[in-house]
């Protein structure tokens, strides 16, 4: 029998019907990304805990100017490993817990970290009674150090971590909530934003083999957020105060950031770690 | 064929009976996406479990559920944004941060049988317990054999520790390459031992690549002329020259190879796949070759007798391996992993016997008796350790 027109449109339909089983990645194939994403959560400890050190040292000078100046630079390497470093609660309450976390405020005994050294730098503009904060915070980071190092990394936590960045960045950054003093909330969204892109980009290779337009979509929604965010970099390398954001600038942040958010999240489906 | 003049009710027929074809396809799938949509809906309204957030505790703050996928939903009935979080130890299970005052979230957490605490808003706010039961299929789970995605975490780890121990021979070696080109006899005597000890952490996953690891570390009776043949060159021949003949002469370019392949080691270990059996048989080996051969003969360092360090490297590592796949092996067979721990612990406690201020004796001074214990030990702890393969069905993966 000759092709009727019927086998044809048959035929066309069963090839638009998307096709349910896309190639599983294979387990193994996780190995070299999760590895190496442990390597750079590594990499980053180690800077901050050196700049740590340098900024709590200036602290205790009583260097109040580099004490301003070198507090963003040293929180960006504890926001870019958010995913792993808040995993361990006791240690995200007593280094990044924000004063809305304490019933009793800027005076909570256990209100520690660097947001409340913010508070004094930027809200007081001093540098007075902050030295057990500081060793405190020193320590803390060197813990943290040691205890990542001993952590075997859930694959299924490194992959939701791109989300999970996303996700803050929606909810804590893009208010200009969680740096309310010092309002240099932009290096924590820049370093959230790296982060997740890490993630993304150590996996590329298992995700475009499983959907190349989803990828690209990605990283578009990523160069979107990128380029408004290198508007208002300085000439310094940091960025201007979050105040400073024009109102159409952080409208414009929210479609991509929220889409990445939502797209990050199918990730984890995606590789076969659900 | 048909003519043209009575094909056409027919052409329309089929397009006809073609439409409706394609609409009952499309009403079916719609039907099986709707059912589908709506038993998940059901499958997690089941589960669901609500817990209020008030100002200074949770209600309820106690909650007991079956293990396996379990949702919360969270609501926020204080006046600010807070979070709820399950832990396990300080380890976070799961959380949900920022959730609005006078709104809700869903938190979907997978849950292994146990008990959990859980933080409710304010950090000084009491935290609750959770405790989650076995079911039939927590308890089905527990015993089946674990799949390959469980050994993702450990397989990185050991990726990660291959990384950081090939940055730390490449460190070493330069530094030894360093003390030869200076002529420094003394000096590189000395940093041959970390240099060993660096590579002897990597040997079990080293000797997988044959080529590369014989120009790192082939002993002088490998080459028909021995320590005279140009073949033989890497650490042994270095080792021959510094101990030997007491001298650097004509090292220098044998230094700067071990440099090149040092690197080029760390850049292949990187690069090649290891399969869960392999993280097993590779340290297995290690250890059975050190029992049978090295512990008696000596005669892997036997120009400088530095032999007991490499020995308590290689343990190290074995070591490092039990540790990745401790959580699964304490599951599946305890027996069986408190047999690895003492049989580590006996052979590290004779290593350990033999160390002075300085370090490790030189094996020329341990005795016969004493090497044999150190073959016994590590036989045990070789033995002990081809029990993980069948206990977490390596093999079958």
């Amino acid at each position: 029998m000759k092709k009727t027109p019927l086998a044809l449109f048959l035929a066309l339909g069963l090839l638009h019907t998307p096709l349910p089983v896309l190639a599983a990645t294979a387990p193994l194939d996780l190995v070299q990304p999760v590895s190496d994403y442990k390597i750079y959560v590594t990499e980053q400890l180690d800077e901050l805990a050196s700049n740590t050190q340098k900024f709590t040292d200036a602290v205790k000078k009583g260097d109040l100017a580099t004490a301003k100046k070198l507090y963003a630079p040293t929180r960006v390497y504890y926001e870019s490993i958010e995913p792993i470093a808040e995993l361990f609660s006791d240690l995200d309450a007593s280094i990044d817990s924000r004063v809305d976390d304490h019933e009793k405020g800027v005076t909570a005994p256990d209100f520690t970290g660097f947001h409340r050294i913010e508070y004094s730098l930027f809200s007081e503009n001093s540098t007075q009674g902050l030295d057990q904060l500081a060793d405190g915070l020193n320590k803390d980071v060197k813990d943290l150090q040691a205890r990542v190092a001993g952590l075997t990394f859930p694959p299924e936590k490194v992959v939701g971590g791109a989300a999970a960045l996303m996700e803050e960045v929606a909810a804590t950054k893009i208010s200009g909530e969680e740096d309310r003093y010092s309002h240099t909330d932009l290096y924590d969204f820049q370093g959230n934003v790296d982060g997740a892109k890490k993630i993304f980009d150590l996996f590329r290779t298992q995700i475009e083999q499983n959907d190349k337009a989803f990828a690209a979509k990605v990283d578009k929604n990523f160069a979107t957020v990128n380029k408004i965010l290198a508007k208002y970099k300085t000439a310094d390398g940091g960025f201007e105060t979050y105040d400073k954001v024009k109102e159409n600038d952080r409208k414009a942040l929210v479609g991509p950031v929220n889409t990445l958010a939502e797209d990050l999240s199918t990730l984890r489906g995606k590789l076969g770690l659900n | 064929m048909p003519t043209p003049a009575s094909g056409t009710p027919p052409r329309a027929l089929r397009w006809a009976v073609a439409g409706s074809v394609i609409v009952m396809i499309a009403a079916g799938g719609l039907f099986y996406y709707a059912s589908q949509l709506a038993a998940a809906k059901r499958k997690v309204h089941n589960n669901e479990v609500t817990v209020t957030i008030h100002p200074h505790s949770c209600e309820p703050n106690a909650l007991t559920v079956p293990a396996g996928f379990n949702s919360f939903r969270i609501v926020n009935a204080s006046e600010r944004a807070v979070e709820w979080e399950i832990l396990d130890g300080v380890l976070v299970v799961e959380e949900r941060e920022n959730i609005a005052p006078g709104l809700s979230q869903v938190i979907n957490a997978t849950l292994a049988p146990g008990d959990y605490a859980i933080t409710c808003g304010l950090l000084s706010n009491p935290r609750g317990t959770l405790h989650v039961t076995p079911t039939a299929e927590s308890e089905a789970r527990a015993n089946a054999r674990p799949s390959m995605v469980a050994f993702i975490g450990p397989l990185s780890e050991f990726r990660v520790y291959l990384s950081s121990q090939g940055s730390a021979l490449i460190k070493a070696v330069d530094a030894l390459s360093q003390a030869i080109a200076a002529d420094d006899l003394v000096q590189a005597q000395a940093l041959y031992i970390p240099a060993r000890e660096a590579y002897q952490r990597l040997a079990p996953a080293a000797q997988r690549l044959a080529e590369l690891d014989n120009a790192i570390n082939a002993r002088a009776d490998y080459f028909e002329k021995r320590e005279q043949d140009p073949g033989f060159t890497g650490f042994h021949r270095l080792e021959y020259g510094l101990f030997d003949q007491r001298s650097t002469q004509g090292l220098i370019p044998v230094a700067q190879q071990l440099q090149a392949n040092a690197i080029q080691l760390k850049q292949q270990l990187l690069a090649q796949s290891l399969p869960p059996e392999q993280l097993v048989s590779i340290v297995a080996r290690t250890l059975h070759n050190l029992a049978d051969t090295r512990a008696n003969s000596g005669e892997e360092e036997r120009y400088s007798h530095i032999d007991l360090s490499g020995f308590a490297a290689n343990l190290e590592v074995a070591r490092k391996v039990v540790d990745l796949l401790r959580p699964l092996l304490a599951r599946k067979n305890a027996d069986l992993l408190h047999s690895i721990d003492s049989a580590s612990t006996s052979l590290e406690a004779e290593l350990n016997g033999l160390k002075t201020a300085q370090g490790y004796r030189t094996y020329d001074t341990v005795s016969s008796e004493q090497r044999q214990q150190i073959s016994n030990k590590a036989k045990v702890l070789a033995d002990a350790l081809d029990g993980i393969d069948p206990a977490l069905g390596l093999s079958g993966l």
